[in-house]
């Protein structure tokens, strides 16, 4: 065998195993919920099955309460006591935009400190997109379990916060957001050579902006129309 | 220690070499208190690794809101057990195929030099392989885990795994050689 021959053989050989021995088991992780989102969809499934005395007993010991605790100034005043005794007498409307509420305030918080860190033009472009990529998956993630009553009482917002995530996303991504799809589904970036946080912010501050509105339309109690 | 070749009827296996059994015995042990410390240490070990990614906040991207880095700390632990698991499960499963397939080779390769090529490569390459799965998770909370994953990749799975690979192949070649070199031998 040639030498050349012999170098093509290896040269086959060294390509035929890289990829295989490249390819090894890391085994997979999907997101999990934390105990607010959790806590969050416990009571909505309760909600939803008529257990009001199971709600009512996730609630008072969950993780969504002691969130309302917390936020005590950025929430609507005796909105804990609103939500207790939406569950005691039954009021399954009234229970549920409480709960919205307290998930719109800490998406509409996260939405500003992302906008804070992605514009904190003294750290490196790179990470400002990777904090700001991070940060709109925690938002989707507690957006996603209010999108359905928002939509119901204010379907304006919820296109409106929709479109913005999306214009976030792309710029985060590094490519030019296209426009959401009729069907509602995620939009398709352009791909491009590097993400821009500085266009991220234009859009995480519309969803802040979107939400305070959301906060100030579910802070009104609900009627029941009969 | 190997029994006469007469033909292939009366042909018995052959023992590998006593340090390639003890590799792939020392492998199983490994693996065997590696699964064990695992369930003994886990809450330890998790809270060490917490602690150790928390004092590295911009190693791992975390930004200080409850929010967004429970769920980066969450995927670093779950991949830091991940690896654990799959050291355990790489160690046990290599050292039985190190056993195997260099008796194989030991009994049916005939030349010498193919044949110990073949079994150092199984042997090297299968004991140390599983240990990346190790190093990759003890990595994980000081250098993050796309970072670790890559030096793992490097320093012991790419090399060690192309060794274990590449001894199968020419083990297969070899035995594919045998074959055809029999058949064509008149009966």
């Amino acid at each position: 065998m040639s030498a050349s021959r012999k170098a093509a053989v290896v040269l086959a050989m060294a390509l035929a195993l890289a990829t295989p021995a490249a390819a090894h088991h890391v085994g997979a992780w999907a997101p999990r919920d934390n105990e607010i989102s959790a806590n969050f969809k416990q009571l909505k499934y309760s909600l939803q099955a008529g257990k009001l005395d199971v709600a009512r007993r996730l609630y008072e010991q969950g993780a969504v309460r002691k969130e309302i605790a917390k936020r005590t100034g950025s929430l609507p005043p005796r909105l804990d006591d609103a939500v207790r005794t939406a569950l005691t007498l039954g009021d399954v409307a009234e229970a549920e935009r409480g709960l919205t509420l307290v998930l719109a305030a800490l998406i509409r918080d996260l939405a500003l400190e992302a906008g804070k860190q992605v514009g904190d033009a003294a750290a490196p472009r790179a990470k400002r997109a990777a904090a700001g990529q991070k940060f709109l998956e925690a938002i989707w993630r507690y957006y996603n379990l209010i999108d359905f009553t928002v939509t119901q009482r204010d379907p304006k917002a919820a296109t409106g916060i929709r479109l913005a995530f999306d214009d976030a996303e792309g710029y985060g991504k590094g490519g030019a957001p296209a426009p959401a799809t009729a069907a509602g589904g995620p939009a398709k970036t352009v791909s491009a050579p590097q993400a821009d946080p500085d266009k991220m912010l234009e859009p995480l501050r519309r969803i802040a902006r979107i939400l305070s509105g959301v906060v100030e339309t579910f802070a009104t109690p609900t009627r029941r129309q009969s | 220690m190997s029994a006469p070749r007469a033909d292939a009827m009366t042909e018995a296996w052959r023992v590998p070499p006593v340090s390639v059994l003890l590799a792939a015995v020392a492998l199983i042990a490994c693996a065997e208190v590696g699964g064990a410390s695992m369930v003994q240490w886990k809450p330890g070990v998790t809270r060490w690794a917490r602690d150790t990614m928390l004092a590295r906040p911009a190693v791992h991207g975390l930004v200080g809101v409850r929010d967004v880095d429970e769920q980066i700390l969450d995927e670093a632990l779950t991949r830091l057990d991940g690896g654990l698991r799959l050291f355990h499960l790489h160690a046990e499963g290599m050292g039985t195929v190190i056993i195997v397939t260099t008796m194989v080779a030991t009994t049916l390769v005939a030349s010498d030099t193919l044949r110990r090529a073949i079994v150092v490569l199984l042997t090297v390459g299968g004991a140390v392989y599983p240990f990346g799965y190790l190093l990759w998770s003890a990595l994980i909370p000081f250098a993050g885990v796309t970072p670790a994953k890559r030096i793992a990749e490097w320093v012991v799975w790419i090399p060690f795994g192309s060794a274990a690979i590449a001894a199968t192949w020419l083990l297969v070649w070899a035995l594919g050689t045998r074959l055809v070199t029999r058949r064509r031998q008149p009966t």
